[in-house]
């Protein structure tokens, strides 16, 4: 019965108000008093420009907290349209607006919940979620978004954004390629703030018994994407150009972000092994506009330290990786443990196993979950040293190359991940 | 007979209210299309007051008559030949007096369509212009040498002219027009063309007509470096002749045919010394974009740009009239979804307009036009009725021009649908035939004998509107509930409180209403005069069925 409570009555009765949508956006002011406004105008702006006959809507989950959302500076909640001058390029329908406040502790997954909820009962056909931090969010990349789901009938459009050469790493050398071999198709920005989706994965993913789970709770989009991908929803790609983020989030701690973004990989892995344990096949999405592009501008990276945590890190937590490694695979990591920091190289083919065999071992909870995640964080430092300096010259044709070559180890290796992923069980069994 | 301000030949009830285009409902009609007397095919003013009893049993107060002059009729008789007479077709000058008397006898006034913008060019006053260049009359229209004066006036009917100037090989000159090249212009800075058109008005209303829609009005001066329209020489004008009626017929009315902005049709108001009355073109479209949009936006949007209006004078407003539904007054985003919801068919377009009547715009769908006709009568403004809308006629788009929308009155299923006993190939314009539009299945005899025609339901509808002067009279309000498919207001007018609610969309709907400010009155549905619940401390709790709408008055008691 608790579940039949899940949105207040104040926010169906908005609903209910707005009634059928064909567009629906979401956005979380929680926390995003200073960014909010600009949001909510890109958003307006792009209905209004891309969107005219369509009936829209913008949900807002916040925590009611007017000094931690802003909400009152943004006008939402606020129905009346003002007195505007004709003949103008506008809207045809009203822009409608919702506000929901958070019904337990502000979470992404709160928040996600919220609007898929109200995706379901607006019976919207494409939505989007985007995020105030996101400080160039424009028109056209929201109505990038929705417009694949909107007018191709994609279910998941994932975002592609210009980086620097050394951004994304994470994606690049872990997520992406890991997600392509082993579901069988591969979203390059997985962890994203925005994201666009049909009613219909919507309604599934809201009807699923996940939102109590942790995983989901803070980093609630890659389940999203997973859920896409692997349940045959028509997926894709739509390049939205640069980003940039207002303001810096949790995103700058190496191992929160592992424990979240790996973690919920992995917890997906775990939950949805019956629809990728079979799956031989790996496709590319189809993408509106460039596939991916890549800018210069020097960076800063102290690879030296990179390099000596990634050291101290394996020597340290030695006793934990003999759990989690297959022995071959303990054997190679301590042997390049070893070696000088201008010879060192973390070959694909160890990256691979090593990655598997985290995967394996979370799934069989060889030890505390958390541990195993924590773990990999000195693991995925050596790996970016290895790449820092393997690609330090190289052009964007070249990283796309190895990047591809990354993913092609990743599948050829996959029969290995089926294989520890089952040993256990048989051994159970 | 007549006097000299022809009030003798209204009735004593018509003639002590000089705002009484205020209460009007006004139902518009051309001689030719209504009925036809004589069998020949052509509606005739001896036809049309025959079918008086049946104008009045509608509940409509004044009829809107359509050009009926002496004209070469290349543009619906809008191009006119002589301003004193009637057409022959349509019968002689006394039958336009009788039926005149007749109306009047019910309660009826009369509206005649006056173009003072044009004269066709087969009026004696052009052909004595054109006749040379030292004709006294020569100086009644504009000309000129060159066709390059008054750069970049626009063209009105893009589809036909591609210059304001056309060349009269008689005088070897060119004379302005601002619409067909067969429609020279009068010239108003000529103070004799003011006077004649002056003695055309004092004709017609020493007969007795209550008032003249005057076509065309935002035209009448051309000044260079302008775009030839709502000159400041154009308001003096109408100011004196306003000035001349307040005079000498006090109690008639003029009505300008500005197809503006609001904003821009305020001016024609003046003080209160200019127009009573003026067309609201653009609300027109946007209360058919609201019911296909389902949203209340684009009305509100449109009213909340329109300027107060002197105490005196009303805006007129109406739902489809014998011309295209004009696009002209919306944004081009607008125009296209009017185009792509309501003329998918290339042919239904005509110039920037859809050539097309209310009901087959409405797929015929009951609900959606008595919606229509509800927020109509229920609006501020005084609602106009285009002839045969009120039985929900089709339409022939294959007609040219707009002669789809001016097919004769379907009257009963009989011959030519009881418009004329001619041959039917002798007819004007063929009566419409077709399995849902055609007149065995809408005629008025049918619709008369069925309890829930839409006829029957259209006399219910003006019976409540002309009980209340609240609807002529008060004040509007907008109520603003969450739920945008609704739009609801309040009408206001000393004691008379009325409550509007429309459900603008295709399902049902709930909707609270804000009515704390009414708190303690009840609500009684004006139609089945049934009571509901109080207004309370809370919001008000409505459900409404699809395109569903409540007229509640609010009582005290």
């Amino acid at each position: 019965m608790v579940e039949d409570t899940f949105l207040a009555d104040d926010l169906l009765r908005q609903l209910m108000s707005v009634g059928e949508v064909d567009l629906l956006v979401g956005i979380s002011s929680h926390n995003a008093a200073s960014t909010i406004s600009h949001a909510v105008h890109a958003i307006e702006q792009s209905f209004q420009q891309h969107f005219v006959r369509q009936r829209v809507v913008i949900v807002n989950v916040g925590s009611g907290d007017k000094s931690e959302d802003g909400v009152v500076a943004t006008g939402f909640g606020n129905f009346v349209e003002k007195n505007v001058r004709l003949p103008r390029i506008t809207s045809l329908r009203t822009i409608h607006r919702v506000t929901a406040n958070f019904s337990g502790p502000p979470s992404p997954g709160i928040a996600l919940r919220t609007i898929l909820a109200a995706a379901d009962l607006l019976r919207a056909r494409a939505c989007a979620v985007v995020s105030p931090a996101t400080s160039n969010l424009t028109p056209d990349s929201i109505a990038n978004l929705l417009r694949p789901v909107y007018r191709e009938k994609f279910d998941f459009v994932a975002p592609l954004y210009t980086r620097h050469k050394y951004q994304g790493l994470l994606a690049r050398n872990l997520l992406y390629p890991m997600s392509r071999a082993v579901f069988g198709c591969g979203i390059r920005e997985l962890y994203s703030d925005e994201w666009g989706f049909s009613g219909r994965l919507a309604a599934l993913c809201l009807n699923q018994d996940v939102w109590h789970e942790e995983a989901i709770r803070a980093r609630p989009e890659a389940w999203m994407a997973i859920s896409a991908i692997s349940s045959d929803f028509r997926c894709c790609e739509a390049f939205l150009g640069e980003k940039s983020q207002a303001v810096k989030g949790p995103g700058t701690d190496i191992v929160e972000v592992l424990r979240q973004t790996v973690g919920t990989l992995f917890w997906c892995l775990e939950t949805q092994q019956s629809l990728w344990l079979d799956c031989e096949r790996s496709q590319p999405l189809p993408t509106f506009g460039p596939a991916h592009e890549l800018t210069s501008e020097p960076t800063d990276l102290d690879r030296h330290r990179i390099f000596e945590m990634f050291r101290s890190g394996v020597t340290e937590l030695e006793p934990i990786l003999s759990s989690i490694l297959d022995p071959e695979t303990h054997s190679e990591i301590k042997s390049i443990v070893s070696l000088e920091e201008g010879k060192f190289r973390f070959k694909s083919d160890i990256w691979v196993r090593t990655l598997y065999d985290f995967a394996a071992s979370y799934h069989h909870a060889v030890i505390n979950r958390d541990h195993i995640l924590q773990a990999l964080t000195p693991l995925y430092r050596g790996m970016t040293f290895s790449f820092l300096v393997e690609h330090s010259d190289s052009s964007q044709a070249e990283m796309e190359a190895a990047s591809e070559m990354l993913c092609v180890e990743f599948e050829l290796q996959k029969p290995y991940l089926r294989e520890r992923w089952k040993a256990k069980v048989e051994v159970k069994s | 007979m007549v006097s000299q301000n022809g009030k003798e030949s209204r009735p004593l009830a018509l003639q002590r209210d000089s705002l009484w285009y205020k209460d009007a409902v006004i139902y518009q009609l051309h001689v030719r299309t209504f009925c036809d007397s004589n069998a020949d095919g052509i509606g005739d003013f001896a036809g049309l007051t025959q079918r008086l009893d049946y104008l009045q049993e509608l509940g409509i107060t004044a009829v809107w008559l359509l050009p009926f002059y002496p004209s070469p009729l290349r543009d619906d008789g809008y191009d006119i030949a002589d301003y004193t007479s009637v057409h022959a077709t349509y019968g002689s000058l006394e039958d336009f007096k009788t039926f005149l008397t007749a109306a009047h006898s019910r309660g009826i006034r009369i509206i005649i369509e006056m173009v003072l913008n044009h004269t066709s060019d087969q009026h004696p006053w052009f052909k004595e212009a054109r006749s040379s260049r030292e004709n006294p009359k020569r100086d009644w229209y504009v000309w000129s040498q060159t066709d390059t004066r008054y750069q970049g006036v626009p063209i009105v009917f893009v589809d036909t002219e591609t210059s304001n100037w056309a060349w009269d090989p008689i005088s070897k000159s060119y004379y302005w027009h601002r619409f067909f090249s067969h429609q020279p212009d009068l010239n108003f800075d000529n103070p004799a063309v003011f006077e004649a058109v002056w003695d055309v008005m004092k004709f017609w209303l020493n007969l007795g007509v209550d008032g003249f829609r005057l076509d065309a009005v935002a035209y009448l001066v051309e000044r260079e470096g302008t775009l030839c329209e709502n000159l400041p020489e154009t308001h003096a004008i109408i100011r004196e002749l306003r000035k001349r009626l307040d005079l000498a017929y006090p109690g008639t009315m003029l009505l300008a045919e500005a197809n503006q902005w609001p904003a821009d049709v305020r001016a024609y108001f003046g003080d209160g010394d200019e127009f009573h009355a003026a067309f609201h073109f653009p609300l027109m479209p946007r209360m058919f974009m609201a019911v296909k949009l389902e949203d209340r936006k684009p009305i509100i949007e449109i009213l909340e740009q329109t300027p107060e209006i002197p105490d005196s004078c009303q805006w007129f407003i109406f739902l489809r009239n014998h011309d295209e539904l004009t696009l002209e007054m919306v944004t081009d985003v607008e125009r296209d979804y009017m185009y792509d919801e309501y003329a998918m068919d290339k042919t239904m377009r005509i110039n920037r307009g859809i050539r097309r009547r209310l009901a087959p715009m409405m797929n015929n769908d009951r609900r959606r036009i008595e919606l229509l006709n509800g927020l109509l009568m229920s609006i501020s403004g005084t609602p106009t009725i285009y002839y045969g809308d009120e039985i929900g006629m089709g339409d022939n788009i294959y007609l040219g021009d707009r002669n789809g929308v001016r097919t004769p009155m379907q009257w009963n299923s009989a011959s030519n649908a009881g418009f004329s006993l001619a041959d039917p190939e002798r007819l004007y314009a063929p009566v419409i035939s077709n399995a849902v539009y055609g007149y065995q299945a809408v005629n008025v005899d049918s619709q008369k004998r069925s309890e829930h025609s839409l006829l029957r339901w259209m006399k219910s509808l003006i019976q409540v509107r002309n009980a209340f002067q609240v609807f002529s009279r008060g004040t509007i309000q907008f109520l603003n509930p969450s739920n945008h498919r609704v739009l609801a207001y309040m009408r206001q007018f000393g004691d008379e409180t009325v409550l509007v609610v429309n459900n603008l969309s295709s399902s049902a709907q709930a909707v609270e209403l804000d009515v704390q400010r009414y708190k303690g009155y009840i609500p009684i549905e004006m139609f089945g005069r049934n009571l509901f619940p109080r207004f309370g401390n809370l919001p008000y709790l409505l459900t409404l069925g699809p395109y569903q709408f409540y007229w509640f008055q609010l009582r005290r008691i």
